[in-house]
């Protein structure tokens, strides 16, 4: 095992690996750029070295600086989270040339994952269903005319994409050769890459995830599923292990599709195999995420492991810490992303200060935060500020759990989605697993916050009034025997 | 302390004749007051809109705390003067709360006649700030006034209790650390210019409020300059050049919460701790004193059963209860407020006289403030009376009442004849507040005894002169005299004349006691010390 | 029509104001009145809150005019003004911005019709060899510039007027 590390990132996943190498006896060396001084992961490690750049998500994607300070801390492997670097594969090179070990897997894996094209023809050879598709290749016309063969609704997406920019769902012929110019535009604009490809849109889709951990030798263990349907703006805000009302011949099946996507690949380190499942039990691969998942907690709670653990082991040369038959589901685990937005108004990120944090406590509930009261919240970096995750005996004991857990976290002076997530938990549909990425959609008339009624809109006022020093003095210390004569006039 | 034990009869048919005439007493105060208060002509109401200003009492009511009393004094000052031209003598005074300090409001009315003063208008604030002075209160003064009513400047400026002792009493106050605070939402002129220009801070309201020694139609008829009243003593002439006001405001309602603001500022100087005890209701209810105060000024009450419906729990510890009986005295409680009780409950002989002076001098040992409810024929007249000396014995007591330390309170509650008055702390005798009840008749003495008298007299001048006299002369002096008498006795005439600060419904005596007494404890004791009593 | 304080709720302005204190502390809503106790506080930020009888736990921090409170498991911002200056902003303060002394315009940097922030530097003027911002004391729109480049001024004169607001 190593006896130091360097986290490539910041916020609650820094945090979360900081723990695991302490527990493991490594010494942890953080960066951060100086919009970061105050915050957690900083206090948190061992050192703390600062980046310098203009724009602070610049600093934590300077590889130079990152392997600079890796070199003058001595540290022997980097772990680079999730974002920035994560899925760098020039990165995770410049780290194995520099003689320091990557926790994550070989850069050609990541240069073949990382792109949507590539990956899928990889799938393809491996066995793994994807669903129909038709790649750009030469000019438009014949982009429009072949993809319009796969039929409608059609999902057309940037090849070198990610996080719903260049996506665009076509309905109709009619809309195609505009629609396709669009994605190429925002694809050519967000990832200097034009090229797109086009392929089935499944209505109600499902997102259901395997998790698996590989030795780069060919050897590969799953980690069962996640489903992450629950997505506002083409990204997930609620996952779960395992996924609910998902047949286990089914379950098994997908687990396997994963394996052996990965053995193929002779994947290393923990990975992630994404993958639509339709209402008819049909799934097809989407992506492989080379990195570990934000959403990895609900995992590690249902199997019962340390998955940041196990990436050290492996990067260090010990091998699958696990095998198969080692693991197992049990209960259930649910994950909310706390972020910083404002659902009323789809979702937008919100600034200010986290004036007032108080977490929630509780049997089976997590809090991976990055986070500390007092803390800014600016529009420099991602708007999820933490995750808070329940593991209880069953789905509905932890769907209970975590809506406990929402209403007694206190995070004041940032508009956040505490309170919108508490509306989905409660949901009937959530609470019966109906789930599909259109769930926001669906549900969004159920989903925003009911108006409150005159008593509790009074208590509020009330509540603010009170808050008020001026109004309190007037309210508590007015002399006898005035305050008990009251509004008296002779 | 024991309950009072009421005998009233509450189905008996006396009760209910003295409930009914009461209540229509009650009823037409309030009619009274509403009118004083409120009735104004139309073109009035529309002048002080249309100049952006809020009626007087909208001012105090966003002044005051909210939720808090507010004792209005003397509503019905001027009420039988002016041809009732000057309702509530063209001004508001009372005590209310402001961030929590207790203060004293004099507001102008400008809806009458620009707040111009009056005579009477002039005798009120003047007691106003009297009262400032004895009870140490701070004063908010809500300017808005054009001036001494000058068709009646006779009455008005030249004497010692008149206009000047306004800005002297103002001087005064300043001198002993009671704060002033104006605030300027009209014109404040001619004398009326000291009212800011003496107050410790000062606010003024940017286009309405202006403060000049002479108007500009006097400057014109002066000088023969021509300028506007804004340009002449408006809010940015005084606030950025001339320093004669402290805060500019753009509005009414920003003065008044940058008045909040500045009161909020001062400091809480400590009252005189006198002991409170928790508060009860009064056990027997208040609205039962219409039923007990009589509808006929010569018959008698009990005393007893009033304080009942006064006092906290109307529980009374009662002195001397078997001694100088037409004289109720004791301690009890009003709003927790310890206060020593004289009430009358007859025609005051040597002994009551005596145990009065004796009782007055145990509350000044005690520091117990003293609260004289009045319903009195005078003392004791004839040869064996003053052979037992009632003269030196009511001499007695009233020098132990003047010379008392300890607040006093007194409340006019049916009659209030000759010497008596005297005795039991009238208007001459420094009560910090004065109140009557509606049924109240006051006198050197009774209507008809006057008029008897005065005809008498008339009788004896014309047989002097050898006239003979006819029965329907007489009968004429007589009634002429009854009824200037009865016009003058009455609670309407002593209250526009001032001999008191206001008319209370009964029912509100305990709340208007209650705020008087806390009122009182913001002056420090005096010392203790009387004059020489005559044994 | 006693005094009330103001709140603002989702963009809407509401009055609270005390009708009682004793036996109990009645305090109005926009007319309204409800039955208040404070039954104690877990700590500093969290009240227990009764209102007409509902009991409510509410976490309370303050953001410059803004209070962000926690209440029945859902979270509020409240917006609050003192008295003064909620009583200026209902009055739209027409603001005419004027010399402290006598002096030179230096610079003129707003127009009539600009549309200004508050602390934004409007004019620059000379003063006692000093040079001296005039800036805009709230956000608003520039009625009238008063003076021009170089041109000199009186103590008091009138610089700059802001438009009422609405």
């Amino acid at each position: 095992m190593f006896d130091s590390i360097l986290i490539a990132n910041r916020g609650e996943i820094a945090c979360r690996v900081i723990r695991t190498a302490r527990r493991l006896g490594l010494r942890s060396i953080a960066v951060f750029h100086h919009e970061d001084r105050h915050a957690p992961h900083v206090a948190l490690a061992d050192v703390a070295v600062e980046l310098h750049a203009d724009v602070p998500t610049a600093a934590y994607l300077d590889i130079a600086q990152l392997l600079d300070v890796a070199k003058r801390e001595g540290a022997q492997c980097i772990h680079p989270g999730y974002g920035f670097l994560s899925e760098n594969a020039k990165f995770a090179e410049a780290v194995e040339q520099a003689g320091l070990a990557f926790v994550g897997p070989q850069s050609e894996v990541i240069r073949l994952m990382g792109d949507k094209i590539h990956s899928r023809e990889f799938a393809v050879k491996a066995g793994v269903p994807v669903s129909p598709s038709v790649k750009q290749e030469g000019d438009l016309d014949s982009f429009v005319e072949q993809a319009a063969k796969i039929g409608f609704p059609l999902l057309i997406k940037a090849a070198a994409g990610g996080g719903g920019k260049g996506m665009s769902i076509v309905r109709s012929v009619g809309e195609l050769a505009a629609r396709a110019r669009t994605a190429m535009g925002e694809a050519e604009r967000y990832f200097a890459d034009g090229r797109v490809y086009a392929e089935r849109y499944i209505e109600r889709p499902r997102h259901i995830e395997v998790q698996v951990m590989g030795d780069g030798q060919g050897n590969v263990v799953h980690l069962f599923e996640r489903e992450c349907s629950v997505q506002r703006r083409f990204q997930k805000i609620i996952e779960e292990s395992p996924a609910p009302n998902l047949p286990r011949e089914l379950r098994d099946r997908i687990c396997k599709a994963a394996v052996e996507l990965a053995a193929s690949a002779k994947y290393r380190n923990a990975g992630t195999v994404e993958f639509i499942l339709a209402p008819d039990g049909e799934f097809y691969f989407l992506e492989m995420n080379t990195r570990l998942q934000v959403e990895h907690p609900v995992t590690e709670m249902v199997c019962g492991v340390d998955l940041v653990e196990a990436q050290l082991r492996v990067a260090a040369g010990e091998g699958l810490p696990w095998k198969q038959s080692d693991l197992k589901q049990t209960g259930h685990a649910i994950e909310c992303r706390i972020c910083c937005e404002e659902p009323e108004h789809d979702f937008r990120p919100a600034t200010g200060a986290a004036r007032l944090l108080r977490l929630p406590e509780g049997d089976g509930v997590r809090f991976d935060g990055g986070i500390r009261q007092g803390q800014a919240i600016t529009a420099a970096f991602d708007s999820m500020v933490g995750k808070l995750i329940c593991h209880a005996a069953t789905r509905l004991e932890a769907c209970d759990g975590i809506v406990r857990a929402l209403d007694e976290f206190v995070l004041l002076g940032v508009s956040n989605n505490i309170d919108y997530l508490g509306q989905v938990l409660r949901h009937a549909a959530f609470r019966d697993g109906q789930l599909h990425t259109g769930f926001i959609a669906e549900h969004a008339a159920d989903l925003a916050q009911p108006p409150l009624d005159d008593t509790d809109r009074a208590a509020l006022l009330i509540a603010a009034a009170l808050g008020v020093d001026d109004f309190r003095r007037l309210a508590y210390e007015t002399p006898e025997p005035h305050a008990s004569i009251g509004a008296w006039r002779n | 302390m024991p309950r009072i034990q009421s005998t009233i009869q509450t189905g008996s048919a006396e009760f209910r004749r003295y409930y009914a005439h009461n209540r229509e007493l009650a009823r037409e105060l309030r009619e009274k007051q509403r009118m004083a208060r409120f009735e104004r002509p139309q073109k009035d109401i529309e002048r002080l809109a249309n100049q952006g200003k809020m009626m007087p009492r909208e001012r105090i009511e966003k002044l005051l705390d909210p939720g808090t009393p507010f004792l209005e004094f003397s509503t019905l000052a001027a009420n039988m003067a002016y041809d009732g031209e000057a309702p509530s003598a063209s001004v508001i005074t009372g005590i209310g709360i402001v961030q929590g300090r207790e203060v004293i409001i004099n507001a102008n009315d400008s809806s009458i006649k620009g707040g111009a003063w009056y005579p009477l208008t002039v005798k009120k604030i003047v007691r106003v700030l009297d009262m400032a002075i004895e009870n140490r209160m701070p004063v908010i003064h809500l300017c808005d006034s054009a001036g001494g009513f000058l068709p009646l400047q006779s009455e008005l400026f030249p004497d010692k209790y008149m206009a000047g002792r306004m800005f002297r009493n103002q001087c005064v106050l300043s001198k002993m650390n009671v704060k002033q605070l104006s605030l300027v939402f009209g014109h404040c002129t001619a004398g009326g210019a000291y009212i800011p220009a003496l107050s410790d801070y000062s606010v003024i309201v940017r286009g309405t409020g202006a403060v000049f020694l002479a108007g500009p139609p006097l400057v014109k008829a002066a000088t023969g300059e021509i300028v506007t009243a804004d340009e002449l003593g408006g809010c940015d002439l005084h606030t950025q050049v001339s320093g004669t006001c402290d805060y500019p405001a753009s509005t009414e309602e920003e003065a008044i919460a940058i008045g909040r603001e500045i009161v909020s500022q001062w400091e809480h100087t400590p009252k005189w701790n006198l002991q409170r005890d928790a508060v009860e209701e009064p056990y027997y209810d208040p609205d039962e004193l219409y039923g007990i105060i009589p509808n006929d000024i010569k018959r008698s009450f009990e005393m007893r059963e009033v304080i009942a419906r006064i006092v906290d729990g109307s529980r009374f510890h009662e002195y001397q209860p078997a001694y100088g009986t037409t004289l109720v005295c004791g301690y009890a409680n009003i709003w927790g407020f310890k206060v020593g009780i004289l009430a009358n409950n007859g025609v005051l002989f040597n002994d009551s006289a005596l145990k009065g002076a004796h009782f007055i001098e145990l509350c000044n040992q005690n520091n117990t403030p003293l609260v004289f409810l009045q319903n009195i024929t005078g003392y004791m007249v004839g040869r064996e009376y003053e052979a037992r000396g009632i003269s030196k014995d009511g001499a007695k007591m009233i020098m132990a009442q003047v010379g008392s330390h300890v607040p006093k309170f007194t409340v006019m509650c049916h009659g209030s004849f000759g010497a008596g008055n005297y005795g039991m702390c009238g208007r001459a005798y420094d009560s910090r507040m004065l109140y009557s009840w509606p049924n109240h008749n006051i006198g050197i003495m009774g209507g008809e005894q006057a008029a008897k008298t005065l005809s008498e007299v008339k009788l004896r001048q014309l047989e002097r002169r050898g006239q003979k006299v006819e029965q329907s002369e007489l009968d004429r002096v007589y009634q002429e005299t009854l009824e200037a008498y009865q016009h003058q006795m009455s609670s309407y005439y002593a209250t526009s004349e001032l001999w008191d600060d206001g008319i209370l419904d009964p029912v509100d005596t305990r709340n208007a006691l209650g705020v008087s007494i806390s009122a009182a404890l913001n002056a420090p004791l005096g010392q203790q010390g009387y004059g020489i009593f005559r044994f | 029509m006693a005094l009330e304080y103001s709140f603002t709720l989702d963009g809407v302005e509401h009055g609270v104001s005390i009708a009682a204190r004793q036996p109990e502390l009645v305090l109005t809503v926009d007319g309204r009145a409800h039955q208040v106790a404070e039954s104690g506080a877990l700590n500093e930020e969290c009240a227990l809150l009764t209102v007409d009888g509902r009991r409510y736990q509410v976490w309370r921090t303050w953001e410059g005019n803004r209070i962000h409170l926690r209440i029945g498991n859902r979270s509020f911002s409240v917006g609050y003004e003192d008295a003064i200056t909620a009583a200026q902003h209902h009055a739209g303060g027409d603001d005419t911005l004027r010399a402290d002394m006598p002096g030179v315009v230096v610079a003129v940097n707003a127009s009539a019709g600009a549309h200004v922030a508050a602390g934004d530097v409007l004019i620059v003027i000379e003063s006692m060899k000093m040079q001296i911002n005039i800036v805009a004391p709230r956000e608003g729109t520039v009625e009238t510039v008063h003076v021009a480049v170089n041109q000199t001024f009186d103590k008091g004169a009138q610089l700059i007027s802001l438009h009422a607001e609405a």
